[in-house]
C-alpha cells in the first residue's frame, strides 16, 4: 500500500473517531445541563478548552450561552476543531485514498459531508432540539462504522484505520479523565458521588458497564480502575492499547523492517505499562504522573508509527 | 409524410394566425396547422407538445414531422410521463451525482461549494448502423495519427515528402523534442484517444477535434448509464443498447499488455494531479474500477533510471503509468523545473523504456488545430485510403488569402487559437461586435500561425428536460478509443455534451455545458 494512503486511511478513522466522541461529549453535557443541581457548573468552559481552539475571549463570550456554544463546537469553521472541520477534514482523506477505500464507506463519508454543509444545518442547535441534531450525526457516524466493518476488506489498509481509530479513543479518554481527577486534585481517595462520575461514564458510553461491574461504594477508584484497566470496556486504556496492538501487530509482520522494529519494541513497553498495572500502582506513582507518561507515550509512538510507515512526501 | 416547414417569425405572429394556416409554436416558431395536429396527437398533452425544433438544424429525434425509427420506444414511453414525474427523475439523477461524489467544487468565499456536472435525463441515441461507420471512421483516423506521430518523432518522411509543411511542425508548441527518437513501447503513442463528433445539418459526422494525451469524459459515459439504468431500467432492456460497461476492464487490459518487463504481475498505477483538480473524481474511479493504484507524483520516486513508488513495504517497481498530468509537469528536470506535481528523472526512466507512460509524451503535436487540418493527408498518405470521416473545412490564418477570405465572412466563422481547448480564446463571428472583431483580427495578425478558423457547423439538436418542458439543444459526441499491441478498440457509445444555454454551440463543461447518456441500438 502506498505510503500516502495508509497516512489518509489512518487519519479518517482519528478524524472520524474525533467526532464520534466529541458528539458523545456534547450530548451527555447538553442533556446533564438540563437538571438543575447535578454537580455540573452549567458552564462550556471545559468543553470549549478541550475540545476546540478557543480563545480566551471567545471563552468568556460562549461558556454560559448553550446554543453559541453549541455551534461553535459543531458548525463553526473558525473552529479547527469543530465537527464540521472535522469531517470535512475527513472526507479529504477519504477523497485521497478513494481507491482503497469501498465505495460504500466513501458515499457515507460523502453524505455525512454534504449532511452538514446543507443549507440550515445549524439552525436544529439554536431551538430546543439540539439533541435530535446531535442523535442525528451520531446516526451517521455510527453507519459509517458499520459500513467500514460491513464492506472493508480485512487488508493492511484496515489496519491502519484501526490504529487512527483506537488511538484517536485512547486519548480522548486519557484526557477526559484527567479532566475529571485534576478537579479533585488527583486524589484517589477522594470519594466523590457517582453523580459527579457518571458525567464522565455517560461521555465516555461506560456508565451502564459501571453498574454492572462494580458494586461497592469506592466510586473513584472503580471508575479509575474502568476507564483505565478494564479490559471489557471499548473505552479503556487497556482495551485500546490491546487493539493497537492487534493491528500494529498486522501491520509490522507484512513489514519487517528496521524503523517497525523500534516501534514495536516501543510499543510494547507502553502497552505493559497499562497492562501490568494496577490502581496501588497508579496510587504510589501518582495519577498525574501515570497521566502524563502515558500522554507522552502515545505522542512519541504516533510520530513513530509516522517515520516508519508515512514517510513519502 | 407530412412535410415540415418551420419559419421564424418576421411579421406580428397575429396575423400568421388568423389566416388559419399556422400556429405559434413553442419558440416564436410557427408550424403549418396540420403538423401541429400530428405533433399533438403524437404527444398526448405531455411537456413533448411544446417542443419547437429549431430551423435549419439536423434534430436527432425528429424529422419530416415525425419521431426518427430509433427514437420511436422512448418517446413513446417519456411522453406517458408528467412534467412532475420526469421534475423527479432529474431530481433523482442529481441526488445520484451527488451522492457518489461525482462533483467539482467552486471555491468562494473561503468556503467549498459541491457542484454536479448538468446531466440531462434524455438519452441521444444513435443507430447501430451509424455507429459501424464511426467506429470505422475512427479506427482509420487513429491509426493514421499513431502513425504520424511516429514519423514525425523519427525519420520525417512525412515533412520530406511535402505532405505536411515543415515550418508548421516546427513552429509548433506541442512539437516535443525531448522525445525525438525515442520509441514507445509497441509503437504505440495514442493509447486513449476521445474524438470529438459533431453532425451537422446534412446529417454526416465530422471530426471537429482529436484529443490525443488527456483525453477526460470517459467516467462520465459510464456513470450516465447507471443512472440512466435507476430512471428508465425498462426503456434500456426493451431497446438493446450495446453495453459500455467493460471499458475499465478492456482499458486495465491494455495497460497491462503494454509492461516492457517479464513478470506475471507488472505494476500499473494511475497518476493524478491530485485531488484539487476538476477530474479527479474520474481518476479515482477509473483506478478502482481498474483495481489499480492512484499515485500522485509525490508516491513515486527514481532511481537508476527506474520509476518506484513509495508503498508501507518500502519500494516497488512501477512498470506502466497511466498519467493524468499534461506533458509539461511530469518531469521538473525536463520540462517545467518548478512543477510538483511531477517526478524528477521521470523522462529519464521513459527514455531507457523501463516505464511506459500513457499517452506518450508529445502527442500534442498530433492534436494541435492547425495540424488537424492536415489528418485527412496523413490518412492518404499512411493508409492510401480516403477518410471514412470528413474533417470540418479548416483555414489556417497563416494564408494571406483564407486569412481574407475569413474575414470578410467572419459572420459565419469560428476562429480558435492552435494551442487552446476548452472553448476558451475563440471568436464566434456570429455572436460578436464589430469592436470585438476587430480586436480579435489584431491578435490574429500578430501570430497567424497560432490561429486557425472553421465554418460555424451547425450542431445537431436533441431535446433536453429544460424549465419543465422539452427544449432542443445543440450537441457534439466523444466515443472513446482504446489502441493496444491487439489493435483499435472502441466502446460502443461515448459522451455526449450538450450546450445547455439557448442557442448556443459551445458545449464544453466550463461554458455551461452538460451532457447526456449516449445509446448505441440495434437498427
Amino acid at each position: 500500500m502506498l505510503s500516502r494512503i495508509a497516512d489518509s486511511l489512518y487519519w479518517l478513522d482519528r478524524y472520524m473517531e474525533r467526532t464520534d466522541n466529541i458528539l458523545l461529549i456534547l450530548r451527555t453535557e447538553y442533556v446533564l445541563s438540563l437538571d438543575e443541581g447535578t454537580e455540573r457548573s452549567n458552564s462550556w468552559q471545559p468543553v470549549l478548552e478541550h475540545f476546540t481552539t478557543a480563545n480566551r475571549a471567545q471563552l468568556d463570550a460562549l461558556s454560559m450561552n448553550t446554543p453559541e456554544a453549541l455551534a461553535f463546537v459543531v458548525a463553526d469553521t473558525g473552529n479547527q476543531n469543530s465537527l464540521r472541520a472535522l469531517l470535512t477534514r475527513a472526507r479529504e482523506n477519504a477523497r485521497g485514498a478513494q481507491d482503497q477505500i469501498t465505495k460504500e464507506v466513501w458515499e457515507q463519508v460523502n453524505h455525512i459531508y454534504h449532511s452538514i454543509h446543507a443549507d440550515g444545518f445549524e439552525d436544529g442547535l439554536k431551538d430546543r432540539d439540539a439533541v435530535r441534531l446531535l442523535d442525528g450525526m451520531t446516526e451517521m457516524t455510527t453507519l459509517y462504522r458499520g459500513v467500514a466493518s460491513g464492506t472493508m476488506p480485512r487488508s493492511i489498509g484496515w489496519s491502519f484505520m484501526n490504529i487512527g481509530k483506537h488511538t484517536e479513543r485512547c486519548m480522548t479518554t486519557l484526557d477526559l479523565t484527567d479532566r475529571y481527577l485534576r478537579a479533585m486534585d488527583y486524589d484517589l481517595e477522594d470519594q466523590k458521588d457517582i453523580l459527579y462520575w457518571r458525567q464522565l461514564l455517560l461521555s465516555l458510553s461506560g456508565y451502564e458497564l459501571h453498574l454492572k461491574s462494580y458494586r461497592n461504594g469506592q466510586h473513584t477508584r472503580n471508575v479509575v480502575d474502568q476507564v483505565f484497566f478494564n479490559r471489557h470496556f471499548t473505552r479503556s486504556l487497556r482495551y485500546t492499547l490491546d487493539k493497537i496492538g492487534h493491528y500494529l501487530k498486522d501491520v509490522t509482520d507484512a513489514n519487517p523492517t528496521q524503523e517497525s522494529e523500534v516501534l514495536n519494541r516501543f510499543f510494547g513497553r507502553m502497552h505493559s505499562r497499562v497492562r501490568y498495572a494496577d490502581l496501588d500502582l497508579i496510587g504510589e506513582v501518582t495519577p498525574e504522573a501515570f497521566i502524563r507518561q502515558m500522554r507522552d507515550d502515545l505522542l512519541r509512538f504516533t510520530n513513530l508509527l509516522a517515520q516508519a510507515f508515512f514517510s513519502y512526501a | 409524410m407530412a412535410k415540415v416547414y418551420l419559419f421564424r417569425v418576421r411579421r406580428p405572429a397575429a396575423d400568421w394566425e388568423k389566416s388559419g394556416k399556422f400556429r405559434i409554436f413553442g419558440n416564436n416558431v410557427l408550424l403549418p396547422t396540420h403538423f401541429l395536429t400530428n405533433i399533438q396527437h403524437m404527444t398526448g398533452g405531455s411537456p413533448f407538445e411544446q417542443y419547437p425544433l429549431r430551423p435549419g438544424f439536423w434534430d436527432e429525434m425528429i424529422s419530416d414531422g415525425s419521431v426518427r425509427p430509433e427514437y420511436r420506444h422512448t418517446f413513446d414511453t417519456l411522453r406517458q410521463l408528467s412534467a412532475e414525474d420526469l421534475h423527479q427523475k432529474d431530481k433523482l439523477a442529481a441526488e445520484l451525482f451527488m451522492s457518489q461524489g461525482i462533483t467539482f467544487t467552486v471555491y468562494s468565499e473561503d468556503k467549498g461549494i459541491e457542484r454536479i456536472f448538468p446531466f440531462d435525463i434524455l438519452p441521444r441515441i444513435i443507430r447501430g448502423s451509424e455507429w459501424d461507420l464511426i467506429e470505422t471512421g475512427i479506427r482509420q483516423r487513429l491509426q493514421a495519427l499513431n502513425l504520424f506521430l511516429s514519423d514525425i518523432y523519427g525519420e520525417q518522411q512525412i515533412l520530406k515528402d511535402g505532405v505536411i509543411p515543415a515550418e508548421l511542425i516546427a513552429s509548433c508548441p506541442q512539437y516535443t523534442r525531448q522525445v525525438h527518437g525515442i520509441r514507445p513501447a509497441h509503437d504505440i503513442h495514442v493509447h486513449i484517444a476521445g474524438i470529438d463528433l459533431i453532425r451537422d445539418a446534412d446529417g454526416k459526422y465530422y471530426v471537429l477535434e482529436d484529443n490525443l494525451r488527456t483525453p477526460s469524459g470517459v467516467s462520465y459515459m459510464l456513470e450516465n448509464r447507471e443512472v440512466t439504468k435507476r430512471l428508465f431500467p425498462d426503456l434500456l432492456s426493451a431497446n438493446r443498447v450495446r453495453m459500455v460497461g467493460n471499458y475499465p476492464l478492456l482499458l486495465h487490459q491494455n495497460l497491462l499488455s503494454l509492461a516492457t518487463r517479464q513478470i506475471a504481475h507488472p505494476v500499473v498505477v494511475l497518476m493524478t494531479p491530485g485531488v484539487f483538480n476538476s477530474a479527479y473524481y474520474e481518476h479515482t474511479f477509473l483506478a478502482r474500477s481498474m483495481g489499480i493504484p492512484l499515485v500522485e507524483g509525490r508516491d513515486l520516486v527514481v532511481d537508476n533510471h527506474k520509476v518506484y513508488m513509495k508503498t508501507t513495504q518500502g519500494l516497488r517497481q512501477v512498470d506502466v503509468i497511466y498519467r493524468r498530468i499534461d506533458d509539461e509537469f511530469l518531469d521538473p528536470l525536463v520540462f517545467k523545473p518548478d512543477s510538483i506535481l511531477g517526478v524528477p528523472g521521470l523522462m529519464s526512466a521513459y527514455r531507457k523504456g523501463n516505464v511506459v507512460l500513457v499517452n506518450a509524451v508529445g502527442n500534442g503535436v498530433a492534436d494541435d488545430k492547425a495540424v488537424y487540418a492536415y489528418v485527412p493527408d496523413m490518412i492518404r498518405y499512411y493508409l492510401n485510403e480516403e477518410p471514412i470521416i470528413s474533417n470540418v473545412p479548416t483555414y489556417q490564418l497563416s494564408d494571406p488569402d483564407a486569412f481574407r477570405h475569413v474575414f470578410d465572412n467572419i459572420g459565419s466563422m469560428v476562429v480558435k487559437k492552435t494551442d487552446q481547448s476548452g472553448g476558451y480564446g475563440m471568436l464566434m463571428g456570429n455572436k460578436t461586435t464589430e469592436e470585438e472583431v476587430i480586436a480579435y483580427r489584431k491578435q490574429v495578425e500578430a501570430d497567424p500561425r497560432n490561429f486557425i478558423a472553421q465554418p460555424i457547423i451547425k450542431l445537431s439538436t436533441v431535446p433536453c428536460f429544460l424549465d419543465g418542458r422539452w427544449q432542443p439543444r445543440h450537441v457534439d459526441l466523444r466515443p472513446f478509443a482504446l489502441c493496444g499491441p491487439d489493435g483499435i478498440r472502441i466502446v460502443p457509445g461515448g459522451l455526449t455534451r450538450v450546450a445547455l444555454r439557448e442557442g448556443s454551440l459551445v458545449v464544453n463543461s466550463s461554458q455551461g455545458g452538460g451532457s447526456k447518456d449516449t445509446w448505441i441500438v440495434e437498427d
